[in-house]
């Protein structure tokens, strides 16, 4: 897919995520089996920058398994087994209750967990980016003192911490290709959204602690998909436990 | 020995191997113990002179100078290969990344041509005058100032440096000084000798123990005019082509050396942490990545600018967070281990969010360049 393509695509997927539509009339089946390189970070992402949801995870796990794209395999979550619902009503999250998450029934399959957590990677990098969007313009355009509070060094340094953060992020993903990357990137991707969440609400101030401000769905969001297959504390943990077994750094990208 | 370069996508996983064996039939390992400052400086210029004479140091660097051509990222290569082996201090053996292209593109040709090969085959060592006391991060403001002569055959050069890399073993330097009005377009570059009557060297003490730092003392220094670098008022526009050259190949050495300490941390045998090391590797692996997409985008024709204080923050970061661990997890290494090798280590990464634009310019770049949050 060359360039200009890229940027129809993702103008297409984000009119349909913003009307509501569902990926389906998009082909997404077909896209996910053609190139999923390139229309998983694009759609992921863009759930992220929306706010917007899809099931889409399922398929990912499943067509990175060999298995058809039905039915919701499990997900672990803590010490917990969720499913994704494709459809239904039973909301097992109250802390991000828009996302139908329900604890797993048991008979789900589990599958290998490295394709979504590169995809949950990306779309935590769109929730940062969304956090750091609403709070880049607030900073712009609030005033006190009798100028922008973006002119104030402490926020422009906590704004940085974010990008920094976000774009290492990325760099991450981009290069995750096997299970260690994958697990990195998720690692690298849950991190930087958790420092967005943090460094954003303090520059928001007042503002983005009510509920009228769209910044709380962000931060919930962020904070349920860090913790799906393995938040950025455990993947840390399991990647050490890598490293002591086998007593030498990989080196997972070369020039 | 082969004298094509290594072009094309598969050159740079043949010359690595290539090198690998070639490192592996001839053994450049510092003899024992490494003899202080002096020693690593020998043991640099010993490793230098053996690849060069070899060719590898010689790829990644234009015929004009004595190279044998092909991308940059051949010299990451070496370099990283270098610092995997424990071969030179990191540090110093990425010096010429900045120096060579800046000769390749400010100097003239023929001086260019003459001297180059003679910093790179190990001849010489040089170093590069920038800082000045009053002069850090604002180093825009330096005062150090050089005015034609009387006879009109050159320049008169006063003022003082800080900072200086190695200036006490350097054979030459270059120099940054006021040549006109006040601010960026007053600054102009020279490359001076360094046995220049009237140049007085003050190596300084570091808290790390290693005396690599220097001050230099210009008193009224003839510099003849061939030896100014671009035209007058060059200067800045010298300084800021640096760094896309330290940013990629001097990074990519400095991030091969990190992965080498980790690898030693567990070879120490560490406490086994699993948070902390998987933290600190999450660290390395990250700015790895991100220096690995910069250097595909220099490769690829691409302007590095801004965006690379992004890949300087994420180092520094990861530097700091390793030796943080390694004091951690080999406690009392740091304190009273009697071989220096940690405790070196441990403090000079305390200056890593400082030299080369402090952490804060770093965030204030990206401040105001990159989220184009407007003036402070």
């Amino acid at each position: 897919m060359d360039p200009a393509e890229r940027t129809l695509l993702a103008d297409a997927l984000r009119k349909t995520l913003v009307s509501g539509a569902g990926l389906a009339d998009l082909g997404w089946p077909d896209m996910l089996a053609e190139e999923p390189e390139t229309v998983v970070p694009l759609l992921f992402r863009l759930l992220g920058e929306t706010g917007r949801h899809t099931p889409a995870l399922n398929d990912v796990l499943l067509h990175a398994a060999g298995l058809p794209l039905t039915g919701t395999p499990a997900l672990p979550f803590g010490g917990a087994r969720l499913v994704w619902l494709r459809d239904g009503s039973s909301y097992d999250s109250p802390l991000d209750p828009e996302l139908p998450l329900r604890h797993a029934r048991g008979d789900e399959p589990s599958v290998p967990l490295a394709a979504g957590r590169r995809a949950l990677g990306w779309w935590l990098l769109g929730t940062g980016h969304a956090m750091l969007a609403l709070a880049r313009r607030h900073v712009l355009d609030r005033e006190q003192f009798g100028r922008p509070l973006a002119s104030f060094q402490a926020l422009r340094h906590r704004l940085a911490e974010t990008y920094v953060a976000l774009e290492g992020a990325e760099a991450a993903l981009t290069a995750a290709t096997d299970d260690t990357g994958s697990l990195l990137a998720k690692a690298a991707a849950g991190r930087a959204a958790l420092t967005a969440a943090r460094h954003c609400q303090q520059a928001l101030g007042g503002i983005g602690f009510t509920a009228e401000h769209e910044l709380h769905r962000h931060v919930r969001r962020a904070l349920v998909l860090d913790a799906l297959l393995g938040s950025a504390r455990e993947l840390t943990r399991e990647a050490g436990v890598l490293l002591v077994r086998e007593g030498r750094t990989p080196r997972l990208v070369d020039l | 020995m082969r004298n094509s370069p290594f072009t094309g996508p598969a050159g740079l996983g043949a010359f690595r191997r290539e090198l690998r064996d070639w490192l592996d039939e001839h053994d450049l390992s510092p003899a024992g113990d490494d003899g202080g400052l002096d020693g690593q400086v020998g043991q640099l210029a010993r490793v230098r002179r053996a690849l060069w004479a070899a060719g590898w140091m010689r790829y990644g660097w234009p015929a004009e100078v004595g190279g044998l051509g092909g991308p940059s990222a051949l010299r990451a290569v070496l370099g990283e290969e270098v610092a995997a082996r424990d071969l030179a201090e990191p540090g110093i053996w990425s010096m010429v990344e900045v120096l060579v292209p800046t000769l390749i593109d400010y100097a003239p040709p023929a001086l260019a041509a003459e001297l180059v090969p003679r910093l790179l085959g190990g001849e010489e060592q040089w170093c590069q005058g920038f800082s000045e006391p009053g002069s850090g991060s604002d180093l825009a403001s330096l005062s150090t100032r050089a005015v034609p002569s009387a006879d009109g055959e050159g320049w008169r050069v006063s003022g003082q440096k800080v900072w200086t890399s190695l200036a006490q073993y350097a054979a030459r330097c270059v120099l940054l000084a006021r040549t006109g009005s006040p601010g960026h377009a007053g600054i102009s570059a020279f490359l001076v000798d360094m046995d220049s009557p009237g140049i007085t060297v003050r190596p300084l003490r570091t808290m790390h123990g290693v005396d690599e730092f220097a001050e230099v003392f210009l008193d009224d220094v003839h510099v003849p005019a061939p030896r100014l670098l671009g035209a007058p008022g060059d200067g800045w526009r010298l300084a800021m082509d640096l760094l896309p050259h330290e940013r990629s190949t001097c990074f990519w050495h400095r991030i091969a050396h990190l992965y080498s300490r980790l690898d030693r941390l567990l070879a120490d045998g560490c406490e086994a942490d699993p948070d902390a090391l998987g933290a600190a590797w999450l660290d390395l692996h990250t700015i790895r990545c991100r220096s690995a997409a910069t250097q595909a985008r220099l490769a690829g024709g691409g302007r590095l600018g801004p965006e690379t204080s992004v890949d300087k923050i994420l180092l520094a970061g990861a530097e700091q967070r390793l030796f943080d661990t390694a004091r951690d997890l080999l406690p009392g290494t740091v304190e009273l281990s009697p071989h220096a090798g940690w405790r070196t280590g441990y403090l000079y990464s305390r200056a890593a969010t400082i030299y080369g634009g402090t952490a804060e310019i770093q965030r204030n770049i990206v401040a105001r360049r990159l989220l184009d949050l407007g003036k402070e």
